[in-house]
């Protein structure tokens, strides 16, 4: 498995268990609050945080584990790979945000189209990782 | 499954013949990664013109002594 494969998941499983932080706590304050919960600062600079924090950990084991092949830049079928999966990506990011401004016009929920515009952020960033991998698995 | 470029290659046989070079000497030798030669061998990856030139350089043989196109995959 390459260095950026690995990398790949190694950021995906941590956006997907950060994603999954962020949500709880949204679920559980809107529960208690009745309605969807407002954007919340502290939640957001935790899901921030946590990601950072554990990305960084998580790089720097993976770079010294695969030694010199983490300082060689992309070759052109990596570049084809990261293209791509970032290209896919935006659709799922695309789909999310329409969604969200389509709930905002029918609900007028502001604070719902919050949570899924920044879902939807999240889960382009997972989906650009799995595209990732699965192009390294399949072919490009 | 994504679909297989048309494009066959003699890179296992080339390297055997040349001091059963490894995928990681080749990859050194044409700047790309051991997974980019091994994708290439399989078939799961066409290279660039480029890199192919390069494989070729580096078997002293001609790009279609090193590559050939696949009929039956050109569909």
């Amino acid at each position: 498995m390459s260095f950026r494969e690995k990398t790949a998941w190694g950021m995906g499983l941590i956006l997907i268990l950060a994603g999954a932080w962020y949500f709880s706590k949204v679920v559980s304050v809107s529960t208690a609050l009745g309605h969807t919960s407002p954007p919340d600062l502290r939640f957001f600079i935790g899901y921030v945080t946590l990601v950072v924090i554990t990305s960084i950990i998580v790089n720097v084991m993976l770079a010294i584990m695969s030694g010199k092949e983490a300082n060689a830049p992309a070759d052109e079928r990596e570049k084809a790979i990261l293209d791509k999966a970032g290209h896919w990506a935006g659709y799922v990011l695309a789909v999310g945000a329409f969604g969200g401004l389509w709930h905002f016009g029918w609900l007028g929920d502001g604070n719902l189209m919050f949570h899924i515009v920044f879902g939807s952020l999240m889960l382009s960033q997972i989906a650009e990782y799995a595209f990732q991998i699965f192009l390294y698995r399949r072919g490009v | 499954m994504a679909k297989r470029p048309p494009i066959g290659n003699r890179i296992r046989e080339l390297r055997e013949q040349h001091g059963n070079m490894s995928q990681a000497a080749l990859a050194e030798a044409i700047g790309v990664t051991r997974q980019t030669v091994i994708a290439i061998e399989q078939g799961r990856y066409s290279p660039s013109l480029e890199s192919a030139f390069r494989i070729s350089r580096v078997f002293d043989v001609g790009l279609e002594d090193a590559f050939s196109w696949l009929e039956a995959q050109d569909s």
